[in-house]
């Protein structure tokens, strides 16, 4: 049938799409588990040795630990921020309104690199420069961006009667956030806190200026390829691909159910 | 004053003394003074962006005044803010809170102080029972029907027992049957109560049906406060009279006086209205005379005014005809008896001078 053929035709292109999209993370575990030294065939046999080697060495696990540390407070910090930056926002108009939301979405459009620059120098000179608490606050910086135009959304989405209803039974302001607003954006807080969490995760060339010797993991990664062609590379990649897999199956089982609820008109 | 509100009543539950509100350059609401007895069911009906709203929001605290007071129950509340109040509002689209169900959002007002958990749910329950949800109390608020979702605002106002329960045009969301269903229901919950309602509409069956008393509401002042009978009966303004009821508009100047029935000249001739206003010869007046008060053919001592037959609304039980006077005024006639006028047909309509109503016209 012809019907059939296109749909074949079709299904052939999907799954050209999805190999496209998959086959480096294919290569990259498959070649974690390879005696291979360069990721090349034919295959030489199975084998968990750069697992081992990765642990006996320990710089990129420790990068992972550091990253641990930094994305997960940055990104808490950021979407605090942005929350409270958002509420405002969403609720006030007062004089600068426009220019600070202009000043929040800068890092957004400045190139990383001039930033790292930025945050080098001034960072040097406040004796900040290498440490993991430099990198937490430029990140915070960076991904305050993002969260905010995630959380302003979807305050954005919320009839403003809804708050004024909580003030009407009796609710002061603070009783009002904490127990219509905060539900209500609850969906917008913790989208806005993985994409900060995502980005500062993968955030590189800042890091790369201000880390110095307590190296986020894309640093780590990136000084141990310089150095040569170290297959514990696909080990860490292997293993931060699966923990993005756990914490997105996680998500997906405990949030989907709650974000796919009609939000009432 | 009405007999509903007498001077001697005790104080009244809600008292505005020379309201006004401005936004920006805008007035608002202008110079507006209304007294609600304990107990009593007020609309306040106007057309969109009359300030009907306004208002309700300055009585709920959501506004401030400009200037003016508003008291309840003899108390100036006028400083006072929205969530230290005692009225509460019912919104247009109810602004339920969705994270909650339905006993949670009727719970909220209770939950906010100190509280008793057990005496909590015990008046939830009930308040459920009032307005019909007993069987919903569970269910989260995206699963409610439109007149559900209705009731749930309803009882998460009350439960909180307000001194008066402001409506903001609680029915326009519902479907016909339900919204008539929902006025019947409205009004049983209020007399049981005993407590005073405030409640903005545009919809005039609404008001009439409900309420002891409607204000009509223009350009942000209170052109007229009287009961729904003495307000469809006897409009004070031209804008009553367009606004409410289906009254038909001749616009003239007084001539005199011939006793206590006034002679007005209309674009067709002569029209005599009973009225013991007084007005001054040559004064701009309007008549007004409901479209069921006009009548097919001639009858000794009415008025007689000319009309060409346009067109025609079967409503059912009757039909509205649809006619021109000789100045191109139009004018609807209900009538209900089968016979139709032929189109183009030159047809005398007549109504007795007691049925008009004489109203110093607009500037």
């Amino acid at each position: 049938m012809k019907r059939n053929a296109w749909i074949g035709l079709g299904r052939l292109w999907l799954g050209l799409a999805y190999a496209f999209m998959f086959l480096p993370l294919v290569v990259l575990i498959l070649f974690s588990l390879q005696a291979n030294r360069f990721p090349g065939f034919p295959l030489q046999g199975w084998t968990l040795q750069w697992y081992a080697r990765l642990f006996d060495d320990g710089t990129l696990i420790a990068a992972l630990g550091h990253t641990m540390i930094v994305s997960p407070a940055a990104a808490s910090v950021a979407t605090i921020i942005a929350f409270l930056a958002g509420y405002a926002l969403n609720r006030f108009t007062f004089p600068g309104k426009t220019a600070l939301l202009g000043l929040v979405t800068l890092p957004i459009i400045i190139p990383p690199l001039i930033l790292g620059v930025g945050f080098l120098g001034l960072l040097a000179r406040i004796h900040l420069s290498g440490t993991l608490l430099a990198v937490f606050l430029t990140h915070v910086v960076l991904i305050t961006a993002p969260a905010l135009a995630i959380i302003q959304l979807r305050l954005s989405q919320m009839p403003k009667a809804l708050e004024e209803a909580a003030w009407d039974l009796g609710a002061s302001e603070w009783q009002a956030v904490r127990r219509v607003v905060l539900p209500f954006a609850l969906p917008g807080i913790l989208g806005a806190w993985l994409l900060a969490f995502t980005f500062s995760f993968d955030e590189f060339i800042i890091a790369w200026f201000v880390s110095g010797f307590d190296q986020t993991l894309p640093v780590a990664i990136y000084s141990v390829l310089v150095a040569a062609i170290d297959p514990s590379l696909n080990a860490i990649g292997t293993i931060v691909f699966a923990m993005s897999c756990a914490v997105l199956i996680a998500l997906e089982v405990l949030l989907i159910p709650y974000l796919i609820r009609k939000p009432d008109a | 004053m009405s007999q509903l509100a007498p001077q001697t009543a005790p104080v009244p539950d809600l008292e505005l003394v020379q309201v006004s509100k401005m936004f920006g350059d805008f007035l608002a609401v202008d110079t507006v003074d209304l007294s609600v007895a304990p107990g009593e069911f007020v609309a306040i009906m106007g057309p969109s962006g009359c300030g009907k709203t306004t208002l309700l929001r300055i009585l709920a605290g959501l506004e401030s005044v400009t200037y003016g007071q508003v008291k309840i129950r003899g108390r100036d509340v006028s400083a006072v803010p929205v969530n230290r109040r005692t009225t509460r509002l019912v919104w247009q689209n109810y602004a339920l809170f969705p994270h909650l169900d339905v006993a949670g959002n009727i719970a909220f007002g209770l939950t906010l102080g100190r509280h008793d958990k057990a005496a909590v749910a015990g008046k939830v329950a009930q308040m459920g029972a009032l307005v019909g949800l007993d069987d919903f109390m569970t269910r989260p608020i995206g699963q409610l029907s439109g007149g559900q979702k209705q009731r749930v605002a309803l009882a998460r106002a009350l439960v909180t027992e307000p001194d008066i329960l402001l409506l903001d045009e609680p029915l326009s969301a519902l479907d016909a049957h339900l919204r008539i269903r929902m006025q019947a229901e409205l009004r049983r919950i209020q007399q049981q109560l005993g407590m005073a309602f405030i409640y903005v509409t545009h919809n005039q069956h609404e008001a009439f049906s409900m309420a002891d008393r409607v204000a009509v509401m223009n350009r942000g002042r209170i052109e007229q406060l009287d009961t729904p009978e003495v307000l469809y009966a006897t409009p004070k303004t031209e804008f009553v009279a367009r606004f409410v009821g289906s009254n038909n508009i001749l616009p003239g100047t007084l001539a005199g006086y011939d006793g206590d029935v006034a002679v007005v000249t209309c674009a067709h001739g002569p029209v005599r209205v009973a009225d013991a206003q007084g007005l001054a010869a040559g004064t701009r007046v309007v008549v007004a005379i409901a479209a069921e008060k006009l009548r097919r053919g001639l009858r000794a001592g009415d008025n007689t005014v000319p009309a060409v037959m346009r067109g025609r609304e079967f409503a059912g039980s009757h039909n509205v005809f649809l006619m021109d006077l000789a100045d191109g005024t139009e004018i609807k006639v209900v009538s209900h008896d089968g016979a139709i006028p032929d189109y183009g047909a030159e047809e005398r309509l007549c109504f007795a001078p007691e049925d008009a109503s004489l109203i110093r016209g607009a500037k």
